[in-house]
């Protein structure tokens, strides 16, 4: 019996010893993402604790570059095998990027985990071919965002989510006067608009198509805010044409303009009047199709350690980690559930905020994009200008984007 | 040397032969290390770009090889590609011929100074300082619609159209912005050589009655013309290559009015992952610099004079 129990006993020992050396292993997973500040940093170095603090074999080293150069180096990363374990992606550039990811959805299936707690649109987004890539953290609808101050001066009542297009352009109109202007707009808002009309500019295949009457008379509405109704200011083929409306938004020289809601954070200390949120103007016999976009994480398939990187990117992804970065007021969380805490700390200033964003995200439907996207909004950003500026119509620049996208 | 030392010499015993006489192995192992850099970061990467320029490469695929497709492509599909060269010859002629005139003039105004020489060149060389993204884009606030330039253009009554949005002033913003920023280098060379020619050629042909234009035109000119050779072929470069003020101002456009060869390159290669495709773009480029390059070197010889 002795003997029995001290065999035990050394059995137990070593089995404890040995499952101690197994756990132990540590596991290293590297993790890239853009920053665009220290917090952002840190808020994602917190992240990355979070899956170590849930899995204590899992130690995630995180890298980050500016959001700009993060797309400049990841194929360049792709192309020298040097991609991390983890790679963040946003769904816009999912198309051009999906190559370089692990597919999900046999995992998904295996470990049961819960997809339709996300917004389905952001699911959409992360997705190629009905195969999720990445898991989303956050989701956001184009919205447009009004001074409110200058509404209430002009008389015009506040939107309501599900407005008109009608309704947008009388209030444009009433808006610009003494030098300023109703609404601000990019030559990438084409594509946002467009969506939300209901246009189709992009094939059920897949394919750019510009040359529709569909994606034409989207291009002809959009053009005329400011080459006939005047109501927008020209803006020129720069880098980010998005800033310079945003700054004019902000200085309070354009009334309305169309962003998502990543921008609320900054703008509330730069903005020295009432904001409002709204949805983007519906075709009036039309619904709304308000197309979002958002980012998350996936597992390279140059990866050594793919589970423990699917591990971890349901941590970075967990109601917990998206409960952490909505109190941040970091990001539009992507689980539906968690989504009014973010409404409660970012969005808690705005007039109409939360529901503006509630009606979008419940109109919300999939970016339409090609796997050439990058290339498409360049040409937009460069042909769009000049009709802006009234010396092009909307059939001719849309037929020269064609043309040239598809070199 | 008497005889007997010329004799003494012929009796030592003959030394081993070394390949490279001491002096040139140490600076042969000081030379080491740049030269490796160069191999490593020049060399190499431009051999790999041209046999690039060969392939179908998307960055995230493996390169496949298509022999000339992408040259055939370039000069007989494209539709943008005569557009872009037109553009980058034009940028370089004007952007050259107005940084010399510029640079020159200020050059001899500051030379004729008697005080704040000093100043005015800091002043001057100060925009090479500062990082041409980040002053393109102050440009870009200047010059975009309803901003200070079409506010003093209006204010002036010149009736001009805003820069940026017109195909034909968007490339003179370009100039005017780059030769803002690098017009000071140019400046303070000619400066130096300007400072360099002899005083008392220039008092002699004023006692013969020479003005300051033909003192100007038939002393200083000839005698700091190995600078000017110099900073010509430097800018004829540089301007073929320009990239940063196009990146930051206008992204080629409006339409393709701005679009030149070097930024098409980073188009091609980081946006729509045509490496391959970027690659035959750069290797027409320096087709391009080295033909002009030699084109120079062979004027030369008709203008630049050397102190033999």
């Amino acid at each position: 019996m002795k003997v029995l129990k001290k065999t035990l006993l050394l059995a137990a020992i070593g089995g404890s010893l040995f499952a101690t050396a197994a756990s132990a292993e540590q596991i290293n997973l590297t993790w890239q993402m853009w920053s665009g500040s220290d917090a952002d940093t840190k808020g994602w170095q917190h992240l990355a604790e979070m899956v170590t603090a849930k899995y204590p074999d899992i130690k995630v080293t995180l890298t980050t570059t500016g959001w700009v150069d993060y797309w400049t180096r990841l194929p360049v990363l792709a192309a020298s095998g040097q991609l991390a374990d983890i790679v963040s992606m946003q769904s816009l550039r999912m198309p051009n990027f999906y190559s370089l990811l692990e597919p999900l959805n046999d995992r998904i299936a295996a470990d049961k985990f819960d997809v339709g707690a996300f917004t389905p649109s952001i699911i959409g987004g992360m997705s190629v071919d009905k195969q999720l890539y990445g898991l989303p953290y956050d989701v956001g609808p184009w919205v447009i965002y009004y001074n409110q101050d200058a509404l209430e001066a002009a008389g015009i009542p506040l939107p309501k989510p599900g407005w008109t297009l009608a309704e947008f352009t009388d209030a444009a109109k009433k808006l610009t006067k003494d030098g300023k202007y109703g609404f601000g707009i990019t030559p990438q808002n084409y594509s946002v608009l467009a969506s939300a009309w209901g246009d189709k500019y992009v094939n059920d295949s897949g394919e750019l198509d510009l040359t529709n009457q569909s994606a034409i008379g989207a291009a002809d509405r959009v053009i005329g805010f400011a080459a006939k109704d005047k109501i927008a200011p020209l803006v020129p083929s720069s880098a980010d044409a998005g800033t310079v409306i945003q700054g004019r938004f902000n200085s309070g020289n354009v009334a309305m303009y169309i962003d998502g809601p990543w921008s609320i954070i900054g703008m509330k200390d730069k903005a020295r009047f009432k904001i409002g949120l709204t949805t983007l103007p519906r075709e009036n016999d039309k619904d709304l199709a308000a197309v979002t976009a958002g980012s998350g994480f996936g597992i390279a398939t140059t990866s050594k350690n793919k589970d423990a990187a699917w591990k971890a990117i349901q941590v970075l992804t967990s109601p917990e980690a998206l409960q952490y970065l909505a109190e941040q007021g970091r990001a539009l969380p992507a689980r539906t559930a968690s989504q009014s805490s973010w409404y409660k700390v970012a969005a808690k200033d705005i007039t109409n905020g939360g529901e503006a964003l509630d009606y979008s995200l419940a109109h919300s439907v999939p970016y339409a994009i090609t796997n050439n996207w990058a290339a498409v909004e360049n040409l937009f950003n460069q042909y769009f200008p000049p009709a802006f500026g009234g010396s092009a119509d909307a059939k001719q620049t849309m037929e020269t984007i064609q043309s040239l996208a598809q070199q | 040397m008497s005889e007997s030392a010329v004799a003494e010499i012929g009796l030592r015993p003959a030394q081993p032969r070394r390949l490279l006489k001491p002096e040139t192995q140490t600076a042969m192992l000081f030379l080491l290390p740049s030269f490796l850099g160069f191999m490593i970061f020049m060399a190499l990467p431009i051999l790999a770009s041209l046999a690039l320029s060969f392939t179908n490469w998307q960055l995230l695929t493996t390169p496949s090889f298509v022999g000339f497709q992408n040259y055939i492509k370039l000069f007989t599909v494209d539709p943008a590609f005569y557009t872009i060269l037109g553009n980058t010859l034009f940028f370089a002629v004007e952007y050259l011929a107005v940084n010399i005139i510029v640079s020159l003039t200020l050059a001899v105004w500051i030379s004729s100074l008697k005080r704040g020489k000093a100043i005015f060149r800091v002043i001057f060389f100060l925009p090479t300082f500062t990082p041409t993204i980040a002053a393109s884009v102050v440009w870009l606030l200047i010059f975009t619609p309803d901003g200070l330039a079409d506010s003093v253009i209006r204010w002036l009554g010149l009736g001009l159209p805003n820069f940026l949005l017109s195909s034909s002033w968007a490339m003179q913003a370009v100039v005017l912005v780059t030769l803002w920023a690098n017009v000071g280098y140019n400046v303070v060379m000619f400066n130096a050589a300007l400072d360099l020619v002899p005083k008392h050629y220039l008092e002699a042909a004023m006692i013969d009655g020479a003005g300051p234009w033909r003192r100007f035109w038939r002393i200083r000119l000839p005698l700091i013309s190995p600078t000017v050779f110099f900073a010509t072929v430097m800018t004829a470069i540089t301007s073929l290559q320009v990239f940063d003020e196009i990146f930051a101002m206008t992204r080629g456009g409006p339409g393709s009015a701005t679009a030149t060869l070097g930024f098409a390159i980073y188009q091609k290669g980081f946006t729509n992952f045509q490496m391959g495709y970027a690659s035959a773009l750069a290797w027409v480029m320096f087709v391009m610099i080295m033909g002009l390059t030699i084109l120079q070197f062979h004027m030369q010889r008709k203008w630049v004079h050397y102190d033999d």
